[in-house]
């Protein structure tokens, strides 16, 4: 039996009220990448929180190797703040402990060598607030890398970046995969999620969790997105729709997109 | 025209005139070294809350004798502790309960100075004199602004890293509630030796204006730090030279100069260029 | 050898204040007895019937920080009033007025940046009077009555603006008060189904300002937050609905104004400090009373 460096059983959350979440085992060993799928609201970002520490499990157990490196949905980090992407990139280092000491030279190697595994080493000495949306993705990223966790729990990282940043993150998903580090992506692209080698589907409890091939089927994508799932080309293919206006979604004839509905296909 | 630049110097002439210079040079240096990070923690309402609140210490100690400092860190706490306590219910929500806290301290604190029975000495406490600064005073601050900066120099990074991403840091293995605490604790520190060269009223000026003085100005937190510092020390001594020239109250004088230091720098355009914006993505990322 | 000197030293401070206390307090008639002592009570009564409706409404409308700059805002127009022999009542008004006025027409709570904003610019008013002060009073005292109030001096003119303000803190209340609990409730709903939420956010804002003015002599500009705010906070430890809300801050505020004119005969010290000190015993007595609840 291989060891898992993240596992849970059984575990449930919730923010004063009822249970965000509820229900869910899963275990990932290392080198192994988890999609996380689910519609908005259904506790994709509570197990992370929950993963990271940010929160208490309610019910259930959750176990994870080592401090995980967390890139959040929201855009939290302060844009005012005065850090260059540099030294954002180093902040990952205070992991590794002696905080009261100033960065040493090998930690900075550290950093320039992951803002450049994202692309960005060009832009080191640029105000990480004046970067796009994309590139303080990856600058987040590269300070997740600097952090060396066995652990990556990244929450959308790929909602609303440019298409070059998205390669570049989906590219860094397969290397971190071969250095033997456990990659957790949260997703709305049910697409993508085929690439991962394991899925968990979500939808305020656990609906699945195994391969793409035992999961990604339509009964399966039903329970867990409800109405918003449209499957296309007989089965084999699946776009999730976004809706902002709860009223005004009409559910689509069976097999065909609906007209009108702007499919979330990233 | 030349009397006036001559009386600018005044202060270094007399014993208490350098003492005044020494004292508010100190204070400074510690609380405008601070600046940067209460206004990045957001800890402006706090920090005057808590100044305001003190006064009730400072003035006990300046009828028993004691040092002023040690009565205003006493205060300091003592106000902590009831805004902690006042806004425990939820229904009346921390800015009345701020309040409640304040202004009975504030009235109780006025209350034991306007006594008949006390020396008249409200006026110093709430606006600062640094002219009756003492020796022990000056120790006291030097003391105070050694520990503070040994306390920056270790934090820096938990501090920096707190303040731009609470969760990210907390997810790296910091505390972010011990690393808040112990800013709090700086502050704390500079308000007991604020009390002596601006007044609790005056206080928060070293506190908030040198961060917003060199804002827009400063690329890095270390940059931000030392540069508070230093508006912090020049504005000070400034203050302490005009209300010579102008023979008006010196700790007002030290108080203005310092939010004239923050309007200016808030004023300027940046001073140094940022680096030309991130170009746009090239095809290879 | 330090801490019995630091003893003997607080001794010797307390044996100073013995004597004001050890005398006989002084019997409660005399607070209708002599002339200035009526016009204090009387000028104190109705700021606690004004202070008291208004804390309502400036503790469920989170208006307390904004009350308390109101007041230490008038500190240097008072100054200058003196100084150029003009009414300190109208400048007064001039300044809470015209921060009344810039705040009802911005958004609150620009967060962060506003409040650093705001608290600097306290300090400056604090400050600027202070400089001025040095030209217009000779001693402290001055500046004292301006910050704290004034036992003496409480002239007709006084009582003429708190009746007034009084009179309008009641009829406002009656006539806007629904319209402010909506507003302080869900401001959009409010407004969306044609509640006149700005207008009569501004009023609240000018009658606020006015009360602020009329406190003032009474207990200075630095304290208006012990009639303005700590009654309501104290009764809402008690009542949830809003007319026993309103009805137990006017009642704790009477209770605060005369226990602290009393005490204030008593220890001969100017009556802000005094109203605010009694005030903050009241909240903590109740609070000490009541168990915390949650947010209604």
């Amino acid at each position: 039996m291989s060891e898992t460096v993240v596992e849970a059983d059984g575990l449930g959350a919730a923010y004063g009220g009822p249970p965000a979440l509820s229900g869910v085992s899963f275990s990932l060993e290392p080198g192994q990448t988890l999609c996380v799928l689910g519609p908005n609201g259904g506790g994709k970002t509570t197990l992370f929180r929950v993963l990271a520490g940010d929160l208490e499990a309610q019910t259930g157990t959750a176990r994870v190797d080592g401090r995980p490196a967390h890139l959040p949905q929201a855009e939290r980090p302060r844009l005012d703040f005065p850090v260059s992407a540099f030294d954002v990139a180093l902040m990952g280092s205070l992991a590794h402990g002696r905080w009261w000491l100033p960065p040493r030279g090998h930690e900075r190697a550290a950093a320039r060598r992951a803002l450049k595994r994202v692309g960005l080493e060009a832009s080191e000495h640029d105000r990480f607030g004046s970067l796009s949306g994309g590139q303080r993705q990856r600058v987040l990223l590269a300070r997740a890398l600097v952090q060396d966790a066995r652990v990556l729990l990244l929450d959308e990282p790929l909602a609303g970046v440019d298409p070059a940043s998205a390669e570049r993150i989906t590219a860094l998903f397969a290397e971190l995969r071969a250095e033997g580090r456990a990659v957790l992506v949260s997703t709305h692209d049910v697409d993508s999620a085929r690439g991962f080698d394991r899925v968990l589907c979500l939808n305020r409890r656990q609906v699945a969790f195994g391969t793409p091939a035992e999961t990604l089927g339509s009964d399966v994508l039903e329970a867990t997105y409800g109405a918003e799932i449209v499957m296309l080309d007989d089965g084999r293919r699946a776009v999730t729709v976004q809706h902002h206006a709860p009223g005004e979604f009409h559910p689509p004839a069976a097999g065909r997109a609906a007209p009108g509905a702007p499919p979330d296909h990233r | 025209m030349i009397d006036f630049l001559d009386a600018l110097l005044d202060p270094l002439r007399s014993g208490l005139g350098r003492r005044a210079l020494g004292e508010v040079a100190l204070l400074g240096a510690l609380g405008g070294g601070l600046s940067f990070w209460v206004t990045s923690y957001r800890l402006s309402y706090a920090a005057e809350s808590l100044a305001h609140g003190l006064l009730p210490g400072a003035v006990v100690a300046a009828l028993v004798g004691v040092p002023v400092a040690a009565g205003a860190g006493a205060g300091v706490l003592l106000a902590a502790l009831l805004v902690a306590a006042a806004a425990r219910d939820e229904r009346i929500g921390v800015e009345a309960a701020t309040a409640v806290a304040v202004s009975g301290l504030l009235g109780l604190g006025a209350l034991l100075a306007l006594a008949p029975a006390s020396p008249q000495r409200l006026e110093e406490l709430l606006f600062g004199d640094p002219l009756s600064v003492t020796g022990a005073d000056l120790a006291l601050a030097g003391a105070a602004v050694v520990a503070a900066g040994a306390a920056l120099t270790a934090l820096h990074r938990p501090l920096a890293a707190v303040a731009f991403d609470r969760e990210g840091a907390r997810a790296a293995g910091l505390q972010p509630a011990l690393v808040s605490a112990a800013l709090l604790a700086l502050v704390a520190l500079s308000l007991a030796v604020a009390v002596r060269g601006l007044g609790n009223l005056l206080a928060l000026a070293v506190l908030v204006g040198p961060a917003v003085a060199v804002r827009g100005h400063v690329r890095t937190p270390a940059g931000a730090v030392i540069g508070g510092a230093v508006v912090a020390v020049v504005a000070g001594l400034a203050g302490v030279a005009l209300s010579f020239a102008l023979s008006v109250a010196t700790g007002a004088s030290v108080a203005l100069a310092l939010c004239a230091a923050a309007v200016a720098g808030a004023s300027l355009p940046a001073l140094r260029p940022q680096r030309p914006r991130a170009r746009p993505a090239a095809p290879a990322g | 050898m330090r801490s019995f000197c630091i003893g003997k030293r607080l001794s010797r401070t307390i044996l100073n204040y013995a004597p004001p206390l050890a005398a006989a307090p002084p019997s409660p008639l005399e607070l209708v007895d002599l002339a200035f002592t009526r016009s204090a009570l009387a000028e104190l009564v109705l700021l606690a019937v004004a202070g008291g409706l208004l804390s309502g409404w400036i503790v469920l409308r989170r208006l307390a920080f904004f009350t308390h700059a109101a007041g230490t805002a008038t500190f240097p127009g008072l100054v200058v009033a003196e100084a150029a022999g003009a009414s300190p009542r109208l400048a007064a008004l001039a300044v809470a007025g015209g921060y009344a006025g810039a705040v009802g027409h911005r958004p609150r709570r620009t967060g962060e940046g506003g409040d650093t904003t705001v608290a600097l610019l306290l300090v400056v008013a604090l400050a600027a009077g202070v400089v001025l002060a040095g030209d217009v009073f000779s001693s402290g005292a001055g500046v004292d009555s301006l910050l704290f109030g004034t036992l003496i001096g409480v002239e007709g003119g006084d009582l003429v603006v708190s009746s007034v303000v009084a009179a309008l803190a009641v009829a406002a209340t009656v006539l806007l008060g629904p319209v402010w609990a909506a507003a302080g409730f869900d401001p959009e709903a409010a407004q969306a189904a044609g509640v006149p939420v700005r207008r009569a956010d501004l009023c609240l804002l000018a009658l606020i300002a006015a009360t602020v003015v009329a406190a003032l002599p009474a207990v200075g500009a630095l304290l208006v937050t012990s009639l303005l705010v700590v009654p309501a906070a104290a009764a809402r430890l008690l009542c949830d609905r809003l007319s026993p809300l309103l009805a137990g801050a006017v009642a704790f505020a009477l209770v605060q104004g005369v226990a602290g004119l009393y005490l204030a005969l008593w220890l001969d010290v100017p009556p802000g400090p005094a109203v605010a000190a009694v005030g903050g015993l009241v909240f903590a007595a109740v609070a000490c009373v009541h168990r915390p609840g949650r947010a209604a």
